[in-house]
């Protein structure tokens, strides 16, 4: 933290800006009735009102900080660190979730290419083994992908802990329920 | 029905519900069990650092919601798990807050002041016990009240204010939020716009759902699970992972203290603590039954008073506060706990979540059916029967007992649990964070839901790093269809008047009030800021 730091009048103009944008650019545009409307020759509020009113909120938020907060000590930021860490986790986890998406039907692809048979993924969706490979391989992606973010590396121990993590999440959600899906299978 | 009609059949419906099993021919039923299993669990997260009972609140609910259906039947058990979660982890806060100088929740920080230093001095075990009876004692005290001023609270609305009030009410709400969380007016009310502007998309009335920009995905609007976890547990998972990069904090071995004196409390103790836990106790209650205000402001206050009263009062061989002295703990646990019960407060008499904990018995009251939280629960109608009024006196009595088995298993469940100390942050973390993905996926089966709770958890991360709390944001997106639907009721009902929420004496206080608490407390930031 910098007591020179200027990130509140930064956050607040951002805030200023957004709010504008929304009441003033997206609400007209993506939004059929107005603040207000004549239904029947009744005054009635319209479908704008409420998104307005949450632009107001932030603009009033953005101005204060802006003109009241602008100068405290002790302002927080938002650093290239932080966004370089969000950046990166939320990387793992799209990529960790892409591949649970995709590894079942790609296995049974390659099951019927090797075994000339023609069996459809989304019909062995809720069926043992098929219905695991995604969560399974995927859930070790995201977990030791994490874990090594925090650690700075992937060791042995990190991968058979998050095996044994995914694991207990199966049999937690999976096994007891029949009517509960895991990712991804309520997709495919 | 008369009033006490009503207190027997909630009290019945908790002890008599479906039967799990049978004891020497006496039926248990399956409320008891699910009060227990929260309570113990509760224990065990608030015992563990990095986890709170929100976590394991948002964890259980699709589960519970699995296992137990979508019917009136399901609420009392439901509800109940969720109040013991609730309960047990305000105990379990202080296990590792007085072994390890670690905090379980962020509430026993003052905890750790005076609790560690009593476990250096060997006398874990009597600290232990101390923060035990001081948080049941304090909780109990909060529930008492509670059960006392919620329906009054609630009968009191329900008669007096109209729908320019309510709609004001919920202004007033929000406006208090915004303003005394985090600390900054400004960013409280930038985090309650925030959740108004997500949770209006794709809602309204007209045929085509607003801002949902042409596509289908944000026409059906933001699954509520993947707002509130997103930014509330996500949020967090994100910020401690970061914590442990920056830091590279090695867990490190514990070496152990061995026990030295008395580890017994006895009664010249409790009778000695007694002033430090009443204080603590009304002051809780009362920070708890506010919207918005959190334990740990219940605790630092607490704390302070139980010092300056410590101060004035100690004999000479009685160790100060931060050193190890009882009181110390004493005075923040009795705080802390005590803020959990009247949080319901305002809950259960205005239908407004005041923290976390409490956002997550609405979501479970919404997703089940048949029990709204709000001044309508209390209607004492006596020619027909308020089934919503029943389980309100179910849910106290789950309370209750919850309370009996605090005060009669807590304390031993709770010095077992120093253990959960060991599991490390940085293997506990990634584990919470696809736990908590897995548990949003089986309730939305979309992975859309896991892109927009991603999408939330950044921004939860990103608030969290501006030092802009998350709770507006969170109570806002709760709130906020209730509001829509309030003002375009009270403005129809007052023949268009644009003026309708200064139309009444009432709805012109309350929106004075809305405007005065941010207007002061803008004010009172800036006198700080050039102090």
């Amino acid at each position: 933290m910098d007591n020179r730091s200027n990130s509140n009048a930064i956050l607040g103009g951002l805030c200023v800006l957004a709010a504008a944008l929304v009441a003033f650019v997206w609400v007209p545009l993506d939004v059929d009735s107005g603040v207000v409307e004549q239904v029947r020759r009744r005054v009635q509020i319209g479908d704008s009102l409420a998104p307005v009113t949450a632009a107001v909120f932030i603009a009033i938020g953005g101005l204060v900080l802006l003109l009241v907060e602008r100068r405290v000590p002790g302002q927080p930021a938002f650093t290239l660190h932080n966004l370089r860490f969000i950046a990166l986790s939320a990387a793992i986890i799209v990529v960790g979730f892409l591949i649970m998406r995709f590894t079942g039907p790609l296995t049974v692809d390659v099951v019927n290419l090797l075994t000339g048979s023609e069996l459809q993924y989304r019909l062995l969706r809720d069926s043992a083994p098929w219905k695991f490979i995604g969560y399974f391989i995927g859930g070790i992606f995201v977990v030791t992908g994490l874990m090594a973010q925090a650690e700075g590396g992937i060791t042995r121990k990190n991968l058979g802990i998050a095996t044994a993590v995914v694991i207990a999440l199966i049999l937690i959600f999976d096994v007891p329920f029949d009517d509960l899906l895991l990712p991804p299978n309520g997709d495919v | 029905m008369g009033v006490g009609d009503y207190i027997l059949q909630g009290i019945l419906a908790f002890f008599l519900g479906s039967e799990l099993f049978s004891v020497f021919g006496i039926p248990v039923s399956i409320n008891i069990a699910m009060v227990l299993a929260g309570f113990l669990l509760g224990i065990m997260v608030g015992a563990t650092p990095g986890l709170a009972g929100p976590v394991a609140m948002a964890i259980s609910l699709p589960l519970l919601l699995s296992s137990f259906g979508y019917h009136a039947s399901a609420l009392l058990p439901v509800l109940g798990f969720l109040i013991g979660i609730m309960k047990g982890a305000t105990v379990g806060g202080a296990v590792p807050a007085i072994l390890f100088n670690t905090p379980g929740t962020p509430d026993a920080y003052m905890t750790t002041l005076d609790g560690f230093p009593m476990a250096q001095n060997g006398q874990a075990k009597k600290a232990l016990r101390i923060a035990h009876f001081s948080s049941a004692s304090g909780d109990t005290f909060s529930d008492l009240v509670l059960f006392v001023c919620a329906p009054f609270l609630a009968i009191i609305i329900e008669a007096h204010l109209d729908l320019p009030e309510k709609t004001a009410l919920l202004i007033l709400s929000l406006s208090f939020i915004a303003a005394v969380i985090g600390g900054s007016p400004a960013k409280g009310l930038i985090s309650t716009g925030l959740g108004l502007l997500a949770v209006f998309i794709g809602t309204g009335e007209d045929f085509y759902p607003r801002l949902s920009l042409g596509t289908d995905q944000l026409a059906r609007g933001f699954p509520i699970t993947t707002a509130v976890l997103g930014v509330l547990i996500l949020g967090a998972v994100f910020e401690g992972i970061d914590n442990l990069v920056r830091e590279k904090r090695e867990t490190g071995s514990f070496s152990a203290v061995p026990e030295s004196g008395d580890q017994v409390l006895h009664w010249a103790d409790i009778r000695r603590l007694m002033p430090y836990i009443s204080r603590s106790a009304l002051i809780g209650t009362a920070i708890g039954a506010l919207p918005g205000i959190g334990s740990t402001l219940a605790a630092t206050l607490g704390y302070t008073v139980g010092k300056s009263r410590h101060q004035k009062r100690k004999s000479t061989d009685d160790l100060d506060f931060g050193t190890g002295a009882p009181q110390g703990i004493a005075a923040t646990e009795a705080a802390n706990s005590s803020v959990s019960g009247a949080n319901l407060i305002p809950v259960l008499s205005l239908g407004i979540p005041g923290n976390a904990a409490a956002v997550f018995l609405i979501l479970a009251a919404e997703s089940i059916g048949g029990f709204v939280p709000g001044p309508a629960v209390f209607k004492f109608t006596t020619d027909t029967v308020n089934p919503e009024l029943v389980i309100a006196f179910g849910l106290f009595t789950a309370m209750a007992f919850a309370n009996v088995l605090n005060w009669t298993i807590g304390g031993l469940f709770m010095r077992s649990m120093g253990v959960m100390i060991r599991i490390p942050k940085q293997l506990l973390l990634p584990s919470v964070l696809l736990l908590t993905l897995t548990a949003i996926y089986i309730q939305e089966t979309r992975l859309e839901a896991i892109w927009f709770a991603l999408g939330f958890g950044v921004m939860g991360y990103a608030m969290r790093k501006l030092e802009i709390s998350p709770l507006p944001f969170v109570i806002a997106f709760i709130l906020g269809d209730k509001l829509e639907l309030s003002a375009r009721r009270a403005f129809s009902a007052s023949g268009n008047d644009p003026f309708f929420l200064f139309s009444t004496p009432i709805a012109t206080i309350l929106m004075l009030l809305a405007i005065g608490v941010l207007v002061y407390t803008a004010r009172k930031r800036r006198l700080e800021a050039s102090a």
